[in-house]
């Protein structure tokens, strides 16, 4: 974990997490499958996040889930998980553990910050803690899990260094 | 900037999503049964009214899911979105702001600003 | 009559500064703008017109003015800055524009005697002829004289963009804003107000018309409002920040200046621009005040009556003692009240209504302070050098008598400012009462109070914010206010006085900024210009960079007159966004020079910088273009090596950049079948395929490599550019059209980083590296694949090559690239591996014929125009493109095919994009235009077969073998003669890439 940012307002670290991205239709065959391979429930109601301090399992949409572990396992473990998925025509599973960048925002101005980045619309009320979303932050692509008054943000790997310098230019400004 | 209303990510700005051009629009399950002409059709040409019109989208920048709309492009209101699945609503649900025969809505299209 | 400093106004410090006005030294004190330091120094005259360069003065107060536009020298030197609106600081540096020599001798203003050459129509008529003088001629004069300011030279501001999601906005921090935002504390509602000045209170401050509120004076009610909202828990005020745009669906546009009043730090950001969506809109922003046409309307010292008020209340100086005050309404009697308290007192107060309709307070008022008092009475002109130093005065019995003045402040009542409401698409409605367009159907969810709304009466406020925020279910306020004028405003209508006085000098305008005058206007009704957006752009009336703001309504009242229309039958142009002008650099925020776009880096980007790799662009990648091995060396010279040594011993590139695609499902077959040309279905599981995907029109839009795993999964590769737009592409099919089909896709090209190693001794190298698998030509075909465990983590690797010699492409996880890159050149060492860039790649498969999607194709390409129908699956019953292959216009033996191209002279060079034609010299009289068969897509020195090789794309290409024709040049009239050829130059067998 590498600190980005840290002043009294705004905090953003940089760290790495293994993920696994599941396209499916979301029925009980499906559910068990995924119960069966991972021992975990995928949440059923679109942009739902289930977490605890090893793992978040969010629903991006009615077809895709991605499996987010925070802390880190045996990636033999992993790719087998992911081989076991795939066995099942009905589901692809794809590994995101090395291609993407993960940082952590947290900090009593984190919305306001993070707006001069995106318009997404960071607001309780329209994004509930607990939840996730797909939008454009700094002209990127990426996910934004909501969790407990900090947001995690992951994009693909490609963009870390100018999302890294987008962000340290504007705490300068 | 329009907001626009996913129907699985919720209001979202314009700029995430992208425009799929006129919907219900199949494509032909035979295509080698058709003359040059018809597929030619189906391939080239695409409505454009001014006025009540039903359209695709897509959010690319966000869940990147198709679904289909409603607009009213004289005035760029969204009148519906709806899931590809659903039903075409049908064109008496809505009701028409066109007044004249030249087609101008009686507000909204920004083409003039004193009230007729 | 000079300047007198008003101690009492809260609104100025009396810190001193220094400021510099045209090389002069002046002292001002903090918290002046540009405008009121001058005026505090009696500066009256800041610059000369647009077109007749007549001198100028200081009209207004605020950011309405259509004069006094000077040029800031500080920092960046910014040109047709609002006087009345920036704010000085100790040092800033300002200057005059538009006039040469000198402000007060300018030779510009010889136009003014040219001046009826400059009427209506001036710019559409004028410059016409004669032919070759446009571009000799006028156009450097043109643009010599035109504009005001001069444009600074080196410009580069840092300004960022802040969004903001709320409920209630609040445009306004004047009295209504802020009774709206009192009634809005702490309730449910996240609210933002946003106020253009440093300070809250609008009318307030801004002059003497509202005597107390609640029995508190105005200065304390808005110190305890402010304290009010900063201690509530949902309202946020953002000042010195102007709404200039009101776009649909309630977003909105706002400009900060961040450094008011300050020296810029160009280390900061200057500017912020707020980009604001909300549920509601409450537009409180106010009124403007209008002039009246009269002869010489324009002279400096004449200056708005309210705004010589705000002078006096908001910026604490009167800029004269004794002015004279034109009036054709109720509400300029509360001015004769600051100059009385202030110990001046006007020269006259003309009022032009009828004396019946004249409220008693203000003749009481006028007549216990022995001011001149004119009733039915009007301004006919006024006259002076270089300023007003007489005015003449029609009398109510219309005898014109002139009295001394140095100043003459007209009002000519006062207009709702609709400029956002009708950006909003709203509908205005022109109200008798108030004489002016107020706000009358909205079209989003807008909401206007107070003046803006066409409510000028103090008294009926609270009962109308009451009820139009009744929706808000918030409490009910009632405020006891007490003004300094009638409450139930009174005007007459007026818009221009006549003159009987002929005189070139002397004109009457309806326009300050683009000098229009009320003569232009009736000349281009008379030149048949009667529709209103006609009449703006003839005569450029309200086109200006103040919108005509103190004008154009004025200007839809004199055309009414003379067209004997109702001015709701006119209509009004349309109010165009921004409001004021809006920095170009606020606009880019962030988005310029190096983030201009994102970038994108594969994992061993550092590998190739530390090994001096030259970048290209290739969407948002960054890919090596190629590789310098000594400073000196050229990027010919880099090529030309690598491309030798790449076909002599190894090459390798980075491919990680191409698009990679996960397909899977049940019905991935028919899917694949569907998308792309070839046919999948007899493909044996784990062996590759070249593949090629056409769009609905019949035309190659994307190529790649198709990996088969098994029927029901597959990997597919895309172009670096293409891969977002290949995946999208399979998605709507999948969503849009068939959805019956059980596949799902995922985007692994971040997944995998990816080698591209190719050369005779490429098998020697990938053996060593990769010490497990056999890589033997009986257990490795050409065009196969094998997956294996590196380090625990899953990796392939394909063989097949783009260069045409012998290669492999190897699919690593990313945590590893960097190692395993570096392990191949430890092993390839031995093997003269040298690592190539995109230039090289493109060479490479030129030589072997090889098409670049974007290069040869360019969207009007299908596969049979470059010899690949073997790729076509002929049994498919349907593909995406395959109906349009047999259109009559897609089949036609005559559409442009490839070839390769070759100079009959080895030693000539052919560039890409030149004409194959038939001829070997240009006529010298080129009477038709030469007929083009075709292009050259590409063209490159060969290192390999040391002479130019190129591609074409050529009319009726696979009949024209073995044909000698021309290829044009950049510079000279003498074409190339050239041979065409198979566009296979190298190993046409293919020997070298399956051995």
């Amino acid at each position: 974990m590498t600190t980005l940012i840290s002043t009294d307002r705004v905090h953003i670290t940089q760290r790495n997490f293994q993920q696994i991205l599941i396209r499916g239709d979301g029925k009980d065959r499906f559910n068990q499958i995924i119960t069966k391979e991972t021992s975990l429930q995928p949440p059923s109601k679109n942009l739902e996040i289930k977490t605890s301090d090893q793992y978040i399992f969010a629903k991006n949409s009615f077809d895709q889930w991605t499996l987010v572990y925070l802390v880190e396992r045996d990636y033999k473990e992993i790719i087998k998980t992911i081989s076991n998925l795939n066995s099942n025509d009905e589901i692809l599973a794809s590994d995101y553990s090395y291609g993407q960048v993960y940082f952590e925002v947290s900090g009593e101005n984190k919305d306001e910050f993070l707006n001069k980045l995106t318009q997404f619309d960071l607001r309780n009320k329209k994004f509930p803690d607990l939840s996730m979303a797909q939008t454009l932050i700094a002209r990127i692509d990426c996910y934004i899990y909501k969790l407990n008054n900090k947001y995690i943000i992951t994009c693909n790997k490609s963009y870390e260094d100018y999302f890294k310098e987008r962000l340290t230019d504007l705490i300068n400004l | 900037m329009i907001l626009i209303n996913c129907p699985y990510c919720g209001e979202r700005e314009q700029s995430e999503f992208s425009n799929g051009g006129e919907a219900h629009v199949a494509r032909p399950k035979n295509p080698e049964a058709l003359s040059d002409k018809d597929w030619g059709q189906y391939v080239f040409y695409r409505s454009n009214p001014k006025g009540i019109f039903y359209e695709r989208w897509v959010h690319t920048h966000g869940c990147r899911k198709w679904f289909n709309a409603v607009r009213d492009t004289s005035t760029d209101t969204f009148l519906k979105i709806y899931k590809l699945d659903d039903n075409r609503p049908d064109i008496s649900e809505f009701k028409s702001t066109l007044k004249s025969p030249s087609g101008e809505p009686s507000v909204g299209s920004g083409n003039f600003a004193v009230k007729k | 009559m000079s300047a007198i400093n008003n101690k009492n106004c809260k609104y100025i410090s009396q810190v001193e500064i220094k400021i510099t006005f045209d090389g002069k030294s002046y002292s001002a004190f903090d918290g002046d703008t540009v405008a009121s330091a001058l005026l505090r120094n009696n500066i009256r005259l800041i610059g000369r017109s647009f077109k007749y360069h007549r001198p100028r003065g200081i009209y207004t107060c605020g950011i309405e003015e259509p004069n006094a536009l000077v040029q800031i020298l500080n920092e960046h030197n910014e040109p047709n800055t609002r006087a009345t609106i920036k704010r000085t600081y100790d040092g800033i540096n300002i200057s005059s524009q538009n006039r040469w020599p000198s402000l007060s001798f300018d030779i510009g203003s010889i136009n003014n005697i040219l001046s009826p050459i400059f009427s209506a129509g001036f710019y559409y008529k004028t410059f016409m002829g004669p032919k070759g003088f446009w571009k000799k001629i006028y156009e450097p004069l043109i643009r010599r004289t035109a504009g005001l300011g001069k444009p600074p030279k080196n410009f580069r501001s840092k300004s960022i963009h802040q969004n903001h999601n709320v409920d209630i906005l609040i445009v306004g921090g004047g009295l209504s804003g802020l009774i709206a935002a009192r009634k809005l504390i702490d309730t449910n509602n996240e609210v933002l107000i946003v106020e253009q000045d440093c300070f809250l209170g609008g009318i307030l401050k801004n002059s003497n018309k509202v005597k107390s509120i609640d029995g508190k004076n105005v200065f304390e009610w808005v110190n305890e409002t402010e304290k009010l909202i900063l201690g509530s828990k949902n309202i946020k005020i953002l000042k010195n920040t102007l709404v200039t745009t009101y776009n649909f669906t309630n977003h909105l546009i706002a400009l900060e200046d961040k450094f008011v009043g300050k020296k810029i730090d160009t280390n900061k950001s200057e500017l912020t621009l707020h980009k604001i969506r909300t549920t509601h809109t409450i537009l409180a922003n106010g009124h403007i005040e209008r002039f009246i046409s009269f002869r010489n309307n324009d002279l400096p010292g004449v200056m708005l009556a309210s705004s010589f008020e705000k002078y006096i209340e908001r910026y604490g100086v009167a800029p004269d003692e004794n002015p004279v005050i034109f009036t054709n309404n109720s509400s300029t009697i509360s001015l004769v009240k600051s100059l009385i308290n202030l110990g001046c007192k006007p020269s006259a107060y003309i009022d032009s209504r009828n004396k019946n309709d004249i409220e008693d307070e203000t003749k009481d008022y006028l007549s216990k302070n022995n001011i001149p008092f004119y009733p039915e009475s009007e301004v006919e002109g006024c006259e002076g050098n270089k300023k007003v130093e007489k005015v003449y005065i029609r009398s109510s019995n219309k005898e014109i008598s002139s009295i001394k003045a140095s100043m003459l402040c007209p009002s000519g009542g006062f207009n709702p400012d609709i400029h956002l409401f009708t950006q909003s698409k709203g509908l205005v409605k022109w109200d008798d009462k108030i004489i002016s367009f107020k706000p009358d159907t909205a079209f989003q969810n807008t909401i206007t109070l107070g003046s803006v709304s066409g409510n000028y009466k103090f008294k009926d406020l609270c009962s109308e914010i009451n009820k139009k925020l009744s929706f808000l279910k918030t409490n009910e306020l009632n405020l006891e206010i007490e003004t300094n004028i009638r409450d139930d405003f009174s005007i007459k209508e007026l818009w221009e006085t006549k003159t009987n006085k002929k005189s070139k000098w002397s004109k009457s305008f309806i326009d300050l900024h683009n000098d229009v005058t009320t003569k232009d206007l009736q000349q281009a009704i008379n030149e048949g210009y009667d529709r209103i957006e006609h009449l703006k752009r003839y005569t450029t009336n309200s086109m200006g960079t103040d919108q005509g703001k103190i004008s154009s309504i004025n200007s839809l009242g004199i055309v009414s007159k003379i067209l004997k229309k109702k001015i709701s039958e006119v209509g009004t142009t349309t109010y165009r966004p921004p409001y004021a002008p809006l920095s170009f650099a606020a606009i880019a925020g962030r988005s310029t020079y190096e983030y201009y776009d994102p970038e994108r880096k594969t994992p061993i980007h550092n590998w190739h910088i530390k090994n001096n790799a030259v970048f290209e662009d290739v969407g948002q990648w960054k890919r090596p273009w190629y590789f310098k091995k000594y400073k000196t060396e050229t990027m010919h010279q880099a090529v030309q090596r690598e491309s030798k040594q790449t076909r002599q011993s190894a090459g390798i590139l980075d491919g990680s950049t191409l698009g990679k695609i996960e397909i899977k499902g049940k019905d991935a077959l028919e899917f694949m079948n569907l998308m792309y040309t070839n046919a999948f279905t007899k493909m044996k599981p784990m062996t590759s395929r070249y593949a090629l995907m056409l769009g609905e029109d019949g035309m190659i839009m994307d190529d790649g490599i198709i990996c088969k795993i098994n029927d029901k999964h597959f990997i597919a590769t895309t172009t670096s550019g293409g891969a977002p737009k290949v995946f999208a592409h399979m998605e709507e099919f999948l969503q849009t059209e068939w959805p019956h089909l059980q596949v799902y896709l995922n985007s692994i090209t971040e997944q995998f980083t990816t080698f591209n190693i190719s050369g005779p001794k490429a098998r020697e190298i990938v053996s060593k590296v990769f010490s497990d698998i056999d890589f033997s030509n009986e257990k490795f075909p050409f065009m196969t694949f094998k997956t294996f465990n590196y380090k625990n983590t899953q990796a392939r690797i394909m063989r097949a090559s783009f260069t045409g010699e012998l290669g492999y492409e190897i699919y690593i996880s990313p945590q590893h690239a960097l190692e395993l890159w570096e392990l191949i050149f430890k092993h390839g060492k031995d093997f003269d591996l040298v690592p190539y860039g995109t230039e090289t790649m493109h060479l490479l498969r030129a030589e072997k014929g090889y098409v670049v999607i974007g290069q040869e194709t360019d969207g009007t390409v299908t596969p049979i125009d470059i010899n690949f129908n073997w790729m076509i699956g002929k049994k498919k019953k349907d593909f995406i493109g395959k109906r349009s292959l047999t259109r009559s216009d897609t089949a036609r033996e005559d559409r442009k095919q490839l070839v390769g191209i070759v100079p009959l002279d080895k030693s000539q060079f052919i560039e890409e994009g030149q004409h194959i034609v038939e001829c070997e010299n240009l006529p010298s009289k080129i009477k038709m235009p030469i007929e083009y068969l075709g292009h050259i897509s590409s063209s490159y020195h060969s290192p390999n077969l040391n002479h130019c090789i190129s591609m074409a794309m050529i009319k009726s290409g696979n009949k024209l073998m073995g044909k000698k024709l021309f290829v044009s040049t950049p510079k000279g009239t003498k074409n190339i003669p050239v041979e065409i050829v198979s566009p296979v130059f190298i190993d046409p067998e293919n020997k070298r890439l399956t051995s």
